[in-house]
């Protein structure tokens, strides 16, 4: 991977372009496969999530039980925006983002100064504490358990967007969304945030502000869940409060591992498959297939740490025959 | 709100307690695998669950007595294999993947007890000597006119405690305790004493499972029994441990007094008392990195 030769712009970015031709086309196939309208757009907006998600817990090393946060947050605020602003999506979304920023800076700020397990149940508190607040303190704002209702049907630059609409729209942020990450992925930014998860302490020694960079890597993963929160009320103009429930948590994390964090495509796998799961496989496991879910989940974690990624390769090179040192394994941090 | 200044703060004084000795229980189980394994186990809450889900059938079918011997120790159990099975090939690998499987863990419970006893909420019936109230006026000297405080609470605070006690002493006094407490500093060097420590993380694993069935059976008359139960608890369990510092016992009991305290005293402002809990660990985590009572050097990466 080291030759110095860099390769074209089309070249490089030839994963793009085949995402952006499965995406582009999934309203013709999608409904092939049992898939229900609108499912597509769902699983593109937990795409968009879970890319985001990759970059903090895959790149960066840190695992948010947190993250339903950032995705609630800006939920709430595209509502709050379509209900007592205007049904125009693009300065809700621009608000959205800068709202969840704010947060996201603040949240990282305190919760960054723990790593490992420490970060992990910080964030989970801050997840709960703005669910409580919403569903309790902050009740005459979102509307307490009943979430936000009544939101006017959103508009673009005048006209109504929905059905198709908000898919190709979802799917344009998802295609930007994938080609941000890997720009980012394969950047010098990225490559800061791949050796704050390998060895912090050696990158502290070299006089680099590590905390500044696990504060940018953590903001960069909440302006994602930003705009996947987003969309998801664009998609359905109503804001539930199980959007920042940590259940909503739980299902990012689920979706990333169980696709292969560390890999930017796993996650959205990860997160095509659960919703598929959830949505038309659970058709016949009735009430158990978060049961169902729950085991292969561990199975994954237990046999498989790449996740589906990681056994698609494995498959690969035993078709090719190939000895197996090659390729890094995604998930084994230590140095 | 009847009766004078004294007793209102008093009765909410209790409230606090008890409230303090399930947060003390669940987090008892959680700190003391922490502790001494190094384990984050996300699926206590939903060890605590199936103790008050097995405490509800057990006590329905030979009695409450029954349920109190043998829910602790068929957790206990399960701890044993659980750890025997599962945990113990997660020593080794990264604290985030110990997370994942115990979350995945804690799922696959969740779900199981959803799916035997369906979604609603389970009616937990006291033991005919549970129920009723204690006249604490009759007790407490500077109490003026009719005070009460139902019985079972006053159970709950006194079985946590006496659990702690037990606890501590088992860790502090017994030989146990030491190689234990040995093994959590340098679990290499036990080995080389001739020290099966292997044997003795199981049976802390499974201490933690049995801590978390005594909290189901008492607790769950308190807090309901519904499949949220396990992940609604865990929350503030954790909390708890990070509160008093990963890892310290008397960290976690004092935690659990604190926030019990709090959460009785400012049960008139719900809108304080959803966040204050929150807000307490923010402040602590903030003027205490490592908790307050907690160790250097555990688990700091």
């Amino acid at each position: 991977m080291m030759n110095k030769t860099y390769p074209s712009f089309w070249r490089a970015n030839a994963p793009v372009a085949y995402f952006a031709v499965i995406v582009l086309t999934m309203p013709f196939w999608f409904p092939l496969i049992g898939g229900y309208p609108g499912l597509d757009t769902k699983i593109l907006i937990w795409a968009i999530f879970a890319i985001g998600f990759d970059i903090l817990l895959g790149y960066m090393g840190y695992l948010s039980f947190g993250h339903a946060a950032f995705f609630g947050i800006s939920a709430y605020t595209t509502g709050l925006m379509l209900l007592h602003y205007s049904s125009e999506i693009v300065p809700a979304m621009l608000m959205s983002v800068v709202v969840t920023t704010v947060a996201a800076l603040i949240i990282g700020m305190l919760t960054l100064r723990r790593s490992g397990i420490y970060f992990s149940i910080l964030t989970l508190a801050f997840g709960e504490m703005f669910y409580s607040s919403a569903v309790s303190t902050l009740q005459s704002w979102t509307g307490g358990d009943n979430g936000l209702t009544g939101l006017p049907t959103p508009t673009l630059f005048g006209s109504v967007i929905k059905d198709t609409d908000v898919f190709y729209l979802t799917a344009f942020f998802a295609i930007v969304a994938y080609f941000t990450a890997r720009r980012i992925a394969s950047s010098p930014f990225g490559l800061m945030l791949r050796a704050i998860k390998s060895n912090q302490d050696r990158l502290e020694f070299t006089g680099i502000n590590v905390q500044r960079y696990k504060i940018s890597g953590f903001v960069v993963s909440a302006i994602f869940a930003a705009f996947a929160g987003s969309l998801m009320v664009i998609y359905e103009p109503y804001v539930a409060t199980e959007f920042l429930h940590w259940s909503t948590s739980g299902k990012i994390v689920i979706m990333s591992v169980i696709g292969g964090v560390g890999t930017l495509f796993g996650p959205m796998i990860g997160a095509a498959f659960m919703l598929y799961f959830e949505n038309v496989i659970s058709v016949a496991l009735h009430e158990q297939w978060l049961l169902v879910l729950g085991l292969i989940f561990m199975a994954i974690v237990i046999f498989l740490p790449g996740g589906f990624v990681d056994g698609a390769r494995r498959v690969h090179r035993k078709i090719m025959g190939r000895s197996a040192p090659s390729g890094p394994p995604a998930e084994k941090g230590e140095a | 709100m009847s009766g004078t200044l004294t007793n209102h703060i008093f009765l909410q004084f209790v409230t606090g307690l008890q409230l303090g000795a399930i947060y003390a229980l669940i987090a008892l189980g959680l700190t003391l695998v922490f502790g001494t394994l190094g384990l984050v186990n996300f699926a206590h809450g939903a060890l605590f669950m199936l103790g008050a889900y097995l405490a509800v059938v057990i006590a329905a079918k030979f009695g409450f007595i029954a349920a109190i011997v043998g829910v602790p120790i068929i957790l206990f159990i399960v701890g044993l294999i659980l750890e025997k099975g599962l945990i113990r090939f997660f020593y080794q690998r990264p604290h985030t993947d110990q997370i994942l499987v115990t979350f995945g863990l804690a799922i696959v419970v969740q779900e199981t007890l959803k799916w035997i006893f369906g979604a609603n909420n389970l009616p937990f019936s006291l033991p005919s000597w549970g129920v009723g109230i204690i006249k604490m006026h009759e007790w407490v000297p500077f109490l003026e006119g009719f005070v009460v405080y139902p019985k079972w609470r006053i159970i709950l605070i006194g079985v946590s405690m006496t659990t702690v006690a037990a606890l501590f002493v088992l860790l502090q006094f017994t030989r146990f305790g030491l190689i234990v407490r040995a093994g959590m500093r340098d679990a290499e060097m036990l080995r080389f004493l001739g020290i099966d420590i292997n044997k003795r993380f199981a049976i802390v694993f499974g201490l933690g499972a049995m801590i978390a069935g005594i909290a189901g059976v008492f607790g769950g008359p308190v807090t309901q029994v519904d499949p949220e139960i396990g992940m609604n608890m865990l929350v503030p369990s954790f909390l708890v441990v990070v509160i008093g510092g990963m890892g310290s016992l008397p960290g976690a009991v004092l935690a659990s007094f604190l926030l019990g305290l709090a959460l009785s005293f400012t049960a008139e402002y719900s809108a304080i008392q959803q966040i204050i809990v929150y807000v307490i660990a923010v402040v602590v985590l903030l003027v205490r990195p490592r908790g307050l009572m907690g160790q250097k050097g555990l688990m700091e990466e």
